[in-house]
């Protein structure tokens, strides 16, 4: 049976999260860290998402990155294998686990329901109250609701706990809700906003605009300017407290001078006044559920534009850290007492809005101005955790320098399909000077560091260009492996595979780099029988895949179809896509694909801001690693990193881990 | 007005002085220690004191009443039935002190809310001042202009609100002290005081009222406006404060009706008053 599902019910459904938020359900993790033993050795490891070997390496020799280069002539520089495929949650869950995939269950950002063929977030999933009551138009919970980190496997940081060691773990991607630990953690990438979703933007203007939801969410709202004024709502998260479930809102209004480019908005109990082109900083806004439930998030307001057009940028609405009202630190008390040291901060998982500038929101100027503000706070807080870090191991992330390139990359490449010359003169240097600034935060932290404390620098995966997009699904289709109800439809562009003749599709394409067979008696509708008939499907599609080349540039586009028994070991191989897709460098998969739809092309030309990625073959993909000691291994990957945490502490690995130590 | 206003906040900047860099709960608490035994004093004085102790004692027999005849639906009945006018009786009682209080403790919450409703502003706080302007005053037609001293930043042009006779700027504190921020209409000027980096408690005035006599009873932190100014009130939006007691953090009113009524309770007997 199909299940058809648009864009908007996938986001509502998937994110009845946010609902959770209101039941204040979620039991407070652990509210006080527990004693620890000193330890003789330290560890600081920097993650910097997506830092890539080939651009650190040719900055260094420029003499661009004078801290990265002093570190490699201590301890070495080397490339850092990535994960298969090179996607973040997955990459960061080798090294949170030391295992591979087939340990830690995450393959991908997007996993698939096999019953529903529906896509589902693979990191965490929540369930609403198992026990209600209804009373009139209310839905009162009996027995709490769950968010669940689907991560598998052992954090190397509960290890160390289990060792009496220490931890300070700050935004750590893949770890959302935190998983258990009396250490002082906070959540990462993945972490919702308060709507449950990866972050929804709000835009408030008297211009109609269009928004592309396939790069990120964001609503637009038409208002009016009526006297100088204008009334709109602020759309909060979903109200599980009532019966047909609305999303809670509070009313705003904003004052507009009739000369001055200034407006004044009025939210709540707060006012503000906004020059044009101006941020307001974090406002909270609490949203009200039912007379003695309501919960608060912070959003910042930008009042892009006064007239002719009014334009209000409002942020995704994050999880406020002083009364969070989802799990995103352990214990429960360090999110707030970061709030209370910094006052209001971005928790949001990937918190620059990706999405405003995609959709052309925020130009690229102010989307610098509000990721300026994340490496500002990330910076502080950095000094902050330094001053008293004093034993055992402190892991700190920075987010920028990947979703920078994610966005920028376009301006390096002449060839890339949405270069901009004019763009590419002002914003040519963006990731030079992101990259730069990594350096000074390499800076910082090696001026405040003794003798004993063991220094590693590393990222995730690397980084290339996202010139052109593979449908995989519509190459499935051309090659005969999935169907269409109507075979004379040329294109199908909804999402979740909603005309797709399941009793004659042998293998689709879901997720950023995933291909699953509809396996009989795995899939619902399933129809390749497991074993040998199976077995041979997954090579001979694999083996097309290594031969697909672009008609327009002549190169492959799939360097390595992995099939996913041959890579990956652990209880949850199983699990995994059957072929997993690593990509030629200059490809990745179309912005249509991930979710199931079947578009009329298999390559198209990306257009799109988003220019920069990281989807391909793990073998042209790799991170970084720097150490301020000498390590041998001769091609560490992730999981190394995790064995020699282990090893730094004199802790024998645990079972399941298969990295070895980088030092030996 | 503005001479008695003076006069009680003067009293209150005496009452105060020694506990300014103390935490506020010191002044907190102190301040409903005396107010809840002034409440006692007057309580005593104004109130028939021998007429409630009789009520409370009807009260107290129609409860053991209740407790006896259980089995007697008709005597519960009437039991609880005089019961309930003799709450009457009691609150009857209890109206003219009440009526007395009201006007001292009217005074007094209003100083207090001078001394612990608002924060002043840190260093690098931004703050709207907000100029309400008289009934009919077109703020587009008036041309009103904001001077400020070292010390505060005005970032915005004004913004001006037709609809609800409004001026606004937004102003950044940028040294500690009491800056006097200035407006000039035509050839005259007024002042209204901006409050940065002040002592934990300290006296904060929100808002400089015009002429009107309630708005300067209400408001009495400030000297008001004078009558020819074509403004109706002066605002500075002060954060709002919280007192923390562990953790939780309360409006002061709670703490003073909560510290006033545990004083009023344990001191009853030494004053020798009947609640």
């Amino acid at each position: 049976m199909n299940h058809p599902i648009r864009r908007r019910d996938f986001i509502k459904s998937s994110l009845r999260a946010a609902s959770l938020l209101a039941l204040g359900t979620w039991c407070g993790l652990v509210t006080k860290a527990q004693g620890k033993k000193a330890t003789s050795r330290k560890v600081i490891i920097l993650g910097f998402d997506g830092m890539d070997p080939r651009l650190t390496d040719m900055w260094m020799k420029e003499g661009k990155l004078p801290a990265f280069q002093r570190l490699t002539v201590q301890g070495g520089f080397h490339s850092l294998g990535t994960s298969i495929p090179p996607q973040s949650p997955v990459a960061w869950s080798n090294f949170i686990t030391g295992m591979n995939p087939g340990g830690h269950g995450i393959f991908d950002f997007i996993h698939r329901d096999p019953k529903t063929y529906i896509p589902t977030f693979s990191a965490s999933a929540t369930e609403d109250a198992s026990k209600t009551i209804r009373v009139g138009n209310f839905v009162l919970p009996i027995k709490g609701g769950t968010v669940k980190n689907l991560r598998q496997g052992k954090a190397f940081w509960q290890i160390l706990e289990e060792h009496d060691i220490p931890a300070t773990i700050f935004k750590i991607p893949a770890n959302y809700p935190p998983v258990s630990s009396k250490e002082r953690t906070l959540s990462g990438m993945g972490t919702p906003d308060l709507l449950g979703s990866y972050g929804r933007f709000r835009y408030y203007t008297t211009e109609p605009k269009e928004i592309q939801e396939d790069i990120g969410g964001g609503e637009v709202h038409l208002v009016y300017v009526i006297g100088n004024r204008v009334e709109a709502k602020l759309p909060g998260p979903i109200n599980t407290f009532k019966k047909d479930r609305p999303e809670a809102e509070i009313d705003f209004k904003v004052f507009i001078d009739p000369q001055n480019p200034v407006a004044k908005v009025v939210i709540q109990d707060q006012e503000f006044i906004l020059g044009e082109k101006e941020w307001s900083g974090w406002k909270r806004v609490r949203f009200p559920l039912i007379p003695s439930q309501s919960v608060t998030g912070i959003c910042m307001f930008y009042l892009k534009e006064v007239r002719p057009n009014f334009k209000l940028y409002v942020s995704p609405i994050n999880v406020d850290p002083g009364n969070p009202a989802l799990p995103i630190s352990t214990p429960e008390s360090y999110a707030k007492e970061l709030e209370k040291k910094f006052g209001p901060f971005f928790t949001k998982g990937l918190p620059a809005d990706t999405s405003a500038l995609e959709n052309e929101i925020l130009d690229e100027e102010e989307f610098l101005e509000q990721d300026d503000f994340v490496l500002e706070e990330s910076r502080a807080m950095l000094d902050y955790e330094l001053g008293r870090f004093d034993s055992g191991l402190f892991f700190y992330y920075i987010s920028s320098t990947d979703q920078r390139q994610h966005m920028f990359w376009r301006m390096l490449d002449e060839k890339h399909p949405a270069y901009d010359p004019a763009l590419a003169k002002k914003f040519g240097g963006v990731i030079e000077n992101t990259y730069r600034e990594a350096d000074r935060i390499l800076d910082h932290v090696l001026g405040k560091i003794d003798k004993d404390t063991v220094v590693l620098v590393m990222s995730d995966h690397g980084f290339n260009p996202f010139n052109r997009g593979f449908n995989l699904n519509t190459w499935l289709r051309q090659n005969g492996y999935l169907r269409l109800r109507n075979e004379f439809k040329q294109e199908d562009l909804e999402i979740g595979f909603p005309s797709t003749d399941w009793s004659k599709t042998k293998a689709f394409g879901l997720g950023l780099n995933g291909l699953y067979i509809n396996q009989k008696g795995r899939e619902a509708e399933g129809i390749v029988q497991p074993g040998p008939d199976k077995e041979n499907l997954v090579r001979e599609i694999a083996r097309k895949l290594e031969e697909f080349t672009d008609p327009k540039t002549g190169e492959k586009v799939v360097l390595k179809a992995y099939v996913a028994r041959d890579v990956y070991s652990g209880a949850h191989v199983d699990e995994a896509p059957d072929i997993v897709l690593g990509f030629n460098r200059g490809y990745r998969i179309s912005f249509k694909s991930p979710l199931g739809r079947v578009p009329k092309d298999v390559l198209e030309d990306n257009r799109a801001k988003w220019s920069g990625d990281h989807m391909g073959a793990a073998e042209i993909m790799p991170g970084i690693l720097l150490a301020n000691q000498p390590f041998k291994a001769e091609s560490p990957a992730l999981c190394d990193l995790t064995a020699t945490i282990m090893d730094v502490f004199g802790i024998e690995k645990p079972e399941g881990m298969i990295g070895k130590t980088i030092f030996e | 007005m503005w001479f008695f206003n003076s006069v009680i906040g003067k009293i209150f900047d005496i009452l105060f002085l020694p506990f300014r860099g103390l935490s506020p709960w010191v002044a907190m608490i102190v301040i409903s220690f005396l107010t809840g035994l002034l409440m006692l004093f007057i309580f005593r004085h104004t109130s028939n004191q021998e007429g409630i102790r009789r009520i409370k004692n009807k009260i107290k027999a129609h409860l053991l009443e209740l407790r006896l005849y259980k089995d007697s639906l008709a005597q519960q009945l009437t039991s609880q039935g005089k019961i309930l006018s003799a709450n009457f009786k009691y609150f009857s009682y209890a109206l003219k002190p009440m009526l007395v209080m009201i006007i001292p403790v009217m005074l007094i919450l209003i100083q207090l809310n001078l001394w612990f409703g608002s924060h002043s502003l840190d260093i690098g706080d931004e703050a709207l001042v907000k100029v309400k302007l008289m009934e009919g005053t077109n703020p587009l037609q008036t041309d009103i202009r904001l001077e400020v001293p070292p010390g505060i930043a005005v970032e915005t042009p004004p913004l001006r609100i037709e609809d609800e006779g409004e001026i606004d700027w937004r102003l950044r504190a940028t040294e500690k002290g009491i800056h006097n921020i200035l407006f000039r209409y035509h050839d005259e000027t007024f002042t209204k005081s901006v409050a940065v980096g002040q002592n934990r408690l300290s006296k904060i005035a929100v808002l400089k009222p015009g002429k009107g006599l309630l708005e300067q009873a209400f408001n009495p932190g400030e000297k008001p406006l004078p009558k020819n100014a074509p403004i109706e009130s002066v605002e500075i939006t002060y954060p709002g404060r919280r007192m923390n007691l562990f953790g939780w953090r309360i409006h002061w009113l709670i703490a003073y009706f909560g510290l006033s009524i545990v004083f009023g309770f344990a001191f009853r007997g030494v004053i020798k008053v009947e609640i």
